[in-house]
């Protein structure tokens, strides 16, 4: 008896000592709370280093870093705004943000940002992050990501097919015609060009904007349709023609994420890959010694280069008792060439003008060069701010791109369920 | 004693299914130690092998340089031996009166807690977290653990409940006809024949919340109270992207204190569990 009211003892003593509150001690310095999504030890290192730079200069504000989950964030913030419990400071992306914005969870930041600023960051990237009839700004963009068609470089060349630059792209109907001719040219059981297709709504809607497709329309009442034109039809029906009709890409990475198309992608069983821009990252750090890569701009339509981008982002919690503080250090962090620093730990591009400008930023090396050339063609998702996208997204986008991709459904299904069931998803949200 | 007898080729079968249940259970963990020890291009090669061709303990140090593995291990130490050894000490006399002295209270009590295994985590995680946080429990380990005693309550009380049922009422009969007092009773010969089941019931509890991830992530908001499944999900990146290496390293390490509990508490459990079950 007395071993167990001992060990209880210890319990006991052992919890309350693990049960110090979060409130700092009262000495006068503002303390708050930043949660960062950055996890490559690159980008952590510049988070920290910036945060540590920050704090060494401002005594009396100083910032913990926390590092939070791309994978559970937005759980997480929805129960820690709810709880009143947010971090001051959230790092997050521009479509994660519409709930929280209309929620009244996120500071407007229109009063508390400095014009410097707001003026490094242009208009089209504001609009990412700005919500509502009064047009609230809700969050900074600062970093973003465009598509890109990461190659084989020896295949490429030895196929003797045009390579494309950002001055002068592909077309995608050219595309096509190179996907035919490069397969040819690798032999059987190997493929031009493989899809990874896991998020298949963000891929056809971002790239779909270089056709001119919107999907999404405004009207006169303010009310959102889904309409799904000639324009809207080029991309997805492109990526359809490549799996089910030429056979130019396999049908197996349809289900895959980036990172699984890359074994594939390293042995030389599949010439091109179209991925995000940040997993230039990822094949510096995996491929095998001798393999020789290049990025390349997505294939361009009507409008060009043109494609959709969701930045990533940096926010206040309406909770937060220390606005303006917070909004000093964002202007602190997101000077240029900080920004510079931030883009380079996490391989994407800033938003800021004058840090995109950086010269390191428009190396050849590891394709740095292509991504700033396609950045000015850079335009907010669609959709990304439209109430009820999520569900539509879920529900009724995500298994009509599926099956129309895998040659389940045909475009004229697409088209239907796209419009007919997604406005009736959309029409749910916008009752008035 | 001829019809427990099985026919060879039943036999042959009983085994094949056995171990194909056993590679079924164990692949992905032997998967997930072969990952651990593979270089960054071992990891994208396009033919996998089980044994790594270049072994490293590079994903280990880079693991342990990138998160602090060790004091997340300890937080998370902390809270599931605590979570374990509270939700035993409640749950062992809640079921011993549920489970011996039958009325309508009693099944009111286990209908209840049949109930309440039906609600989900996202169902109760705002209301749970303005209790806790009326009472400044949020981003305590206090509070971590009140939410893991209280999540594995149900079933280990429904478990335990099991234990006491099977502990013949006689065997207090004679010891009270014996001259022994409840408490002696209860302490004598009760407990003794219950500790291989305490000590299962201990084991869920001690998993569960080892393993727990939500209530983590949403209760402790500072890095140094942080669990480790939480800090786990330091080294994923957004759109399903990881950093795979280190995360095997560390998640084969998350694994190891379940595995080494119950390699030394199992032959305790089922040896326990047959001592006196039949006549010898």
């Amino acid at each position: 008896m007395r071993r167990i009211l001992t060990a209880a003892a210890a319990l006991v003593l052992l919890l309350t000592g693990c049960t110090a509150g979060d409130e700092g001690p009262d000495d006068g310095v503002v303390r708050l709370r930043f949660q960062s999504l950055a996890w490559q030890k690159e980008s952590v290192d510049a988070n920290r280093q910036l945060v540590d730079e920050w704090n060494a200069t401002h005594p009396r504000v100083q910032i913990d870093y926390v590092q939070g989950s791309w994978d559970s964030v937005h759980d997480q913030l929805l129960t820690s705004f709810e709880g009143g419990e947010a971090p001051d400071l959230i790092h997050d992306a521009s479509d994660d943000l519409a709930d929280f914005a209309y929620g009244g969870h996120l500071a407007d930041l229109r009063p508390l940002l400095p014009e410097r600023l707001r003026a490094d960051i242009p208009a089209r990237s504001w609009e990412t992050t700005t919500f509502g009839s009064d047009k609230g700004v809700y969050g900074v963009p600062f970093l973003q990501e465009p598509r890109v068609i990461i190659a084989n470089r020896k295949i490429l060349e030895s196929s003797g097919v045009r390579v494309p630059t950002p001055e002068k792209p592909w077309s995608w109907t050219e595309f096509r015609q190179i996907a035919q001719d490069l397969t040819r040219s690798m032999g059987p059981g190997r493929y031009a060009v493989a899809w990874p297709l896991k998020e298949p709504v963000s891929v056809s809607l971002n790239l779909g904007l270089s056709a001119g497709g919107r999907l999404f329309h405004r009207e006169a009442d303010g009310r959102v349709t889904v309409r799904f034109t000639e324009a809207d039809a080029v991309v997805p029906g492109t990526i359809h023609d490549l799996v089910v009709t030429d056979r130019t890409a396999p049908r197996t990475t349809l289900g895959s994420g980036g990172s699984d198309t890359l074994p594939g992608f390293f042995a030389g069983k599949y010439a091109m890959v179209p991925l995000g821009f940040a997993y230039r990252q990822q094949i510096a750090q995996q491929a095998p010694e001798g393999f020789e890569w290049t990025v390349l701009p997505a294939p361009a339509g009507d409008a060009g280069l043109t494609q959709g981008v969701s930045p990533q982002t940096l926010s206040i919690a309406e909770d937060s008792p220390y606005k303006k503080e917070a909004a000093e250090f964002l202007d602190f962090f997101l000077r240029p060439e900080n920004m510079v620093r931030l883009a380079r730990g996490d391989w994407m591009l800033p938003t800021g003008t004058k840090a995109l400008a950086d010269p390191s930023l428009h190396t050849a090396e590891d394709g740095w060069a292509t991504g700033a050339a396609v950045a000015q063609r850079l335009r907010p998702a669609p959709a990304q701010s439209v109430r009820g996208y999520p569900e539509w997204k879920d529900k009724v986008a995500t298994p009509a791109f599926q099956e129309y991709y895998s040659g389940a459904i045909d475009a004229g299904e697409l088209r239907r369920r796209l419009v007919e069931d997604g406005n009736r998803v959309l029409a749910r949200y916008q009752r008035k | 004693m001829s019809a427990l007898r099985t026919s060879r080729p039943a036999r042959i079968g009983q085994y094949l299914a056995l171990l194909a249940y056993l590679v079924f259970l164990a692949f992905p963990f032997l998967w997930l130690i072969s990952t651990a020890f593979k270089p960054a291009p071992e990891l994208a090669s396009l033919h996998p092998t089980w044994i790594p061709e270049d072994p490293t303990l590079g994903n280990f140090r880079q693991a342990f340089d990138e998160q602090p593995l060790l004091r997340a291990a300890a937080n998370s130490l902390i809270a599931a031996v605590s979570a374990a050894l509270i939700a035993v000490a409640v749950a062992t006399p809640l079921a011993y009166v549920t489970a011996r002295h039958r009325g309508r209270l009693a099944s009111a009590a286990t209908g209840w807690v049949v109930i309440s295994q039906a609600f989900p985590f996202v169902l109760v995680i705002i209301p749970l977290f303005l209790i806790l946080k009326n009472l400044h429990l949020v981003n305590s380990v206090l509070g971590l653990v009140l939410v893991y005693v209280v999540w594995s309550l149900p079933f280990a009380l429904w478990m335990l409940m099991g234990y006491v049922r099977a502990v013949p009422a006689e065997l207090e009969e004679a010891a009270a006809v014996d001259g022994a007092g409840r408490l002696r009773t209860l302490v004598s010969v009760t407990a003794p024949l219950l500790a291989p089941g305490i000590v299962a019931t201990a084991l869920f509890a001690f998993v569960t919340a080892w393993n727990e991830f939500f209530f983590a992530l949403v209760l402790l908001k500072t890095p140094e109270k942080q669990t480790l499944p939480v800090v786990l999900t330091h080294f994923l990146g957004a759109e399903g992207v990881a950093d795979l290496g280190p995360l095997a390293a560390a998640a084969f390490l998350a694994t190891l204190p379940s595995l080494v509990v119950f390699a030394v508490l199992q032959r305790r459990i089922t040896g326990g569990m047959m001592a006196g079950a039949v006549k010898s």
